[in-house]
């Protein structure tokens, strides 16, 4: 064990962390340290052995095992240091310091400490240069929708499920009922057919799906999986294993129209009615969450409200396309790099975002324009003809077919453009049929 | 419109955008013309997918004396639909022993379809 | 199997008891259907420790509520039992209900109830800011407490097994036995004959049922649905005690609290059913907890919800608890109605059933005081409690220690294999015994994983592994065998 001074330390060797490692070491931190809580490398994304991963990134179609085996090899060669079996339990911060007291941004203060603890290791308490949070993102359970019924066994989130077929190789159920239509539901209804399983059907409270076209597509109708919009799960029978559901369709406010339950035969439930940032040690670091994302309020330097204090990826907003998580790992490594070494000015620019028409949710919140950053952005209702993404005062504008709350858009921020304004005071961002 | 041609609708799963697309094909299941597509693959698409469905197949095999007791596997390539069930068995009778290293082929030409089916990572 | 005593049922009650005869040098046997403990009324209830000025005076509630009360601030220590002295207040919105708790306030100081007040809404205001505006009066009872109801049940068996007595879980009784007198010669269950002078029936919802084998039908329970509401612990401090609607003849109506961990919990009905094991939610019962909640807490965080649950109170048509010991058969006592405040009133209970069987079953059982008795027992460890030093010291003696299983809770590896060393089975006696799988994810991260340990300590294949016992299964077989045998 080496007591050595670690400059950047990431939490969470999925994607984004491995890219963040990446990020680090290119920009020339000499220790940088990523966390994993489990035995293996790459978090979700090993569970995920259905293709359809990193074609942006690699223009081939990969499983998530072998997207992250490209990137874990990228990162061992340049350098980054796994602890795997480390869990981070505790983060301690001092409180943000004022630029008045000079050493704070540039280096040498050290404003966080990272308690983490490992089998071997035992408990251990880091205090690193700088830190990026890339826990990711959980399912929402159960609880979250507070159907009524019973508590059997047999009802688990897609993701759970996922782990328990695709890594332990063993079958939750015999027959089963899916709630919600995230892409993972989708990817474990087809993974259920193919060993063996039943899918009743696929239920979808709301008017549109909530995962890729593309996945009902290759996942439901290739199978003949009904799919149920505005159709939802009213109640749970069985005592110790689930003995069905009842299904009845809802009304525009989302409540179940009497006369149209239907009691449905099934073992299995399964959930995929969304996923949450997971900021447990966002919190408990003192990091200011924002109320719609449930992820850190960061600017497009990926900096959270202390500026010791980076994240990437879904613990900052929940993205569709891996791709885009490691992105956004690698700005975040970057810039965590540069300020554990002091070269992050501390007067950057704080130029706020604002969500204007049909904009649910976006990150990044705040822009500094030291570079071209991309603003992600999901819609409140679907538009199903041509529409507009634009950046207000004339930041950007891009023609759309459709806009989906299911896929996320983006507005791409030129940093010439922000430097040329100084009296930019916020960017609006809106998403309207043409 | 001349009465033998027919027109099919799928949704383009080559990439995460999910194109709806349109096709018309002749009695002789010859595409005359795509539309609906953003890009190049979308056509490619669509002109498979009315001759020869094909799908990535990709599930797991039984490892002894790995770090799982299974790995992931895919096709290499995409095989044919309608084979996707017998592919399965076939991946199911397997049993390999670990270690297994990304990409190395497990079965050869699996079910005559021509494609191989590899393992999708390292298992120790 | 040849017992002194036996005690049907393994709840607050049959376990209180059963410790209490601990004390003696008794033969005990305790049975209980359920595979995990608490499983009926003691799993899914307020966790209140009750003040006891609820109670007319004269009733047997109000007479073991108080003492109760007072046992379980002592036990807390004894037992290593989470106990939040929180304090309660009751709600009065209008003139009439802040009449009545003059009412309460005079059977409060009838029952012997320490420090009970009568505040203004705004002075209630300033201890609960969440608190209604519309209040303008509370009862406040200094001396009610919060428990951590899943903590107190086990200790309290753990405690009697520490003494001597065995508990035998996934035990159904079935039936009495009885002698050629026709006095009690023991129980049936479906693992066999267990051989006793006195049977204890602590049964719960079930009681009624079995009184009825020893020909008692002079009681009825009366199945009592509560519906419930539990929140992230996010929600800690939201409110700090425990909040109650005034009170009607339905029952104490719904309340707000924060459990002994510091979740907002809200609830419960009073909804009679026949069915004594249907313990489903219903939309009924959930929508009349979030407007009971929302009247004395208006903004009730009702988002923040991870959780629905029921429990299955037993009622009787008297309202009061029915404690007797039969004169014919000999040997059966009756320890039933147990619903509220059961819980509070549980350590007393079983004091008055020790001298009850001193009493008047002298000529069929002997207490002769156990030299040996150890009153205390050990909690297992609380990571999330611990101070740092504690947690490394931990650590390092135990690398279990250093692992998390829950996240939520932050539970490791250590307190589930403590847990199964303890005598945890399934994946909810894990969750009673550490509380993982209790958080805002329900288990859906650290499921899996108990499963894992479960079945690596206990050397059973996955698919083994339940739930909650009988046929709740949560894997049904191997992938590839599962796809080649179909």
């Amino acid at each position: 064990m080496t007591n050595k001074k670690i400059d950047v330390l990431i939490i969470g060797a999925g994607p984004a962390g491995v890219a963040a490692g990446i990020g680090a070491k290119k920009q020339g931190a000499e220790n940088v340290v990523v966390l994993e809580r489990d035995w293996d490398l790459g978090g979700i994304l090993q569970q995920c052995i259905h293709p359809g991963f990193g074609l942006r990134t690699f223009r081939e179609e990969l499983t998530g095992p072998e997207y992250m085996h490209r990137f874990i090899q990228e990162a061992h060669e340049a350098g980054v240091e796994f602890r795997t079996n480390t869990m981070v339990f505790q983060i301690e911060t001092q409180p943000p310091l004022s630029k008045g007291r000079g050493t704070a941004y540039g280096g040498g203060v050290v404003p966080v400490k990272v308690w983490t603890m490992n089998k071997e290791r035992g408990i251990e308490c880091l205090e690193p240069g700088a830190i990026v949070l890339t826990m990711g993102c959980r399912e929402r359970p159960l609880g979250a929708i507070r159907i009524p019924g019973s508590r059997p066994a047999g009802i688990y989130t897609a993701g759970t499920a996922q782990r328990f077929v695709n890594m332990e190789g063993y079958m939750p159920g015999k027959k089963a009922v899916i709630l919600g239509s995230g892409d993972i539901g989708l990817i474990m209804a087809r993974r259920m057919i193919w060993e063996g399983a039943e899918v009743e059907g696929v239920y979808e409270v709301m008017s549109w799906p909530g995962g890729l076209r593309r996945n009902i597509a290759q996942c439901l109708d290739d199978y003949g999986i009904p799919f149920h919009l505005q159709t939802t799960v009213t109640k749970i029978h069985g005592q110790d294993r689930l003995e069905g559901v009842t299904v009845a369709k809802v009304d525009e406010k989302m409540k179940p129209i009497e006369g149209t339950e239907r009691f449905v035969e099934c073992d299995t439930l399964l959930l995929a009615i969304g996923l949450i940032p997971e900021n447990e040690l966002s919190r408990m670091a003192g990091i200011e969450i924002h109320p719609v994302t449930g992820g850190p309020v960061v600017n497009d330097l990926l900096q959270t409200s202390n500026p010791a204090v980076f994240a990437a990826g879904n613990v900052v907003i929940v993205y569709d396309l891996v791709d885009n998580v490691s992105d956004e790992g690698l700005i975040a490594g970057t810039n965590a790099a540069k300020f554990a070494a002091g070269k992050l000015s501390p007067e950057q620019k704080r130029i706020p975002v604002k969500g204007g028409q049909n904009v649910r949710l976006f990150s990044p919140q705040f822009v500094t324009g030291e570079s071209d950053t991309i603003i992600y952005m999901r819609v409140t209702h679907p538009i199903e003809q041509a529409c507009k993404v634009t950046a207000e005062p004339g930041l950007y504008t891009q023609k759309l077919r459709y806009a989906r709350p299911g896929e996320m858009n983006e507005a791409r921020i030129k940093a010439s453009m922000i430097k040329a304004n100084p009296d930019l005071k916020e960017i609006v961002i809106d998403v309207l049929p043409l | 419109m001349s009465e033998n041609l027919i027109e099919k609708k799928f949704i383009c799963v080559s990439c995460p955008l999910g194109c709806g697309l349109t096709v018309v094909i002749n009695d002789k299941q010859e595409v005359l013309s795509v539309t609906g597509n953003s890009c190049p693959r979308g056509a490619a698409y669509a002109k498979t997918e009315v001759k020869d469905p094909r799908r990535v197949f990709a599930s797991t095999v039984r490892v002894k004396g790995g770090r799982l007791p299974v790995c992931p596997i895919r096709s290499k390539t995409p095989a044919p639909k309608n084979k996707l069930k017998e592919i399965a068995k076939a991946v199911a009778a397997l049993n390999v022993k670990a270690p297994v290293k990304i990409g190395q082929v497990l079965i050869h030409n699996v079910c005559g379809t021509d494609v191989d089916i590899v393992a999708s990572r390292d298992l120790s | 199997m040849n017992y002194d005593v036996i005690i049907i049922g393994s709840g607050v009650t049959g376990s209180a008891i059963a410790r209490e005869l601990s004390r003696y040098k008794l033969k005990i046997a305790v049975l209980d259907k359920a595979s995990e403990l608490p499983s009926g009324a003691s799993r899914a209830n307020s966790s209140m420790i009750h003040g006891g000025f609820d109670d007319e005076p004269g009733t047997v509630k109000s007479k073991f509520c108080v003492a109760g009360n007072k046992l379980w601030h002592k036990l807390k220590d004894e037992l290593d039992v989470h106990l939040d002295e929180c304090g309660s207040y009751v709600c009065a919105f209008n003139d009439k209900e802040a009449k009545h708790l003059e009412e309460l306030l005079a059977q409060g100081k009838a029952n012997g109830v320490p420090g009970v007040e009568i505040i203004s809404g705004d002075k209630l205001r300033e201890k609960e800011p969440k608190a209604s505006v519309e209040i303008i009066a509370g009862l406040y009872a200094p001396e009610a407490a919060i428990i951590n109801n899943f903590e107190a049940v086990n200790a309290l068996i753990e405690s009697a097994k520490i003494n001597g007595a065995e508990l035998f879980l996934e035990t159904l009784v079935t039936g009495l036995l009885f002698d050629d007198e026709k006095n009690i010669r023991g129980v049936s269950t479906n693992k066999g004959e267990f051989l006793a002078p006195v049977v204890i029936n602590a049964g719960g919802v079930h009681a009624g049922e079995i009184a009825s084998w020893a020909g008692d039908t002079s009681f009825k329970i009366i199945p009592t649905k509560g519906e419930y509401f539990l929140l992230d612990r996010t929600t800690q401090g939201f409110i700090h005690s425990f909040l109650f609607s005034c009170p009607s003849k339905a029952g104490k109506g719904v309340t707000v609290l924060q459990t002994a961990e510091g979740n907002l919990m809200a609830g419960p009905t009073a909804t009679e059913q026949e069915d004594p094991e249907d313990r489903s939610t219903t939309p009924e019962g959930l929508a009349e907890v979030l407007k009971g909640a929302r009247r004395l807490v208006p903004d009730f965080p009702i988002n923040l919800n991870i959780t629905t649950f029921a429990g299955v109170r037993a009622n009787t048509e008297s309202g009061d608890f029915e404690i007797s010991v039969l004169k014919n058969p000999r040997g059966f006592v009756n320890v039933a109605g147990i619903k509220s405040p059961g819980f509070t009133s549980a350590p007393a209970i079983a004091e008055h059933i020790a001298g009850l069987l001193k009493e008047e079953l002298a000529d069929r059982i002997k207490l002769t005081p156990n030299e040996k008795f150890i009153p205390t027992r050990k909690n297992i460890p609380r990571f999330l409690y611990l101070n740092m030093e504690e947690r490394q010291e931990l650590a390092k003696n135990d690398p279990a220690y250093a692992q998390i299983v829950c996240r939520c809770e932050t539970v490791t590896e250590g307190q589930v294999l403590e847990a199964i060393r303890r005598g945890a089975r399934t994946v909810t006696a894990v969750k009673m015994m550490t509380r993982a799988g209790t958080g805002r994810c329900q288990g859906g991260f650290c499921c899996p994983r108990v499963v894992e340990i479960l079945s690596r300590e206990l050397n059973i294949p996955l698919d083994e592994i339940t739930r909650h016992g009988g046929e709740s299964k949560l894997l049904v077989g191997k992938t590839k065998e599962f796809l080649l045998n179909k």
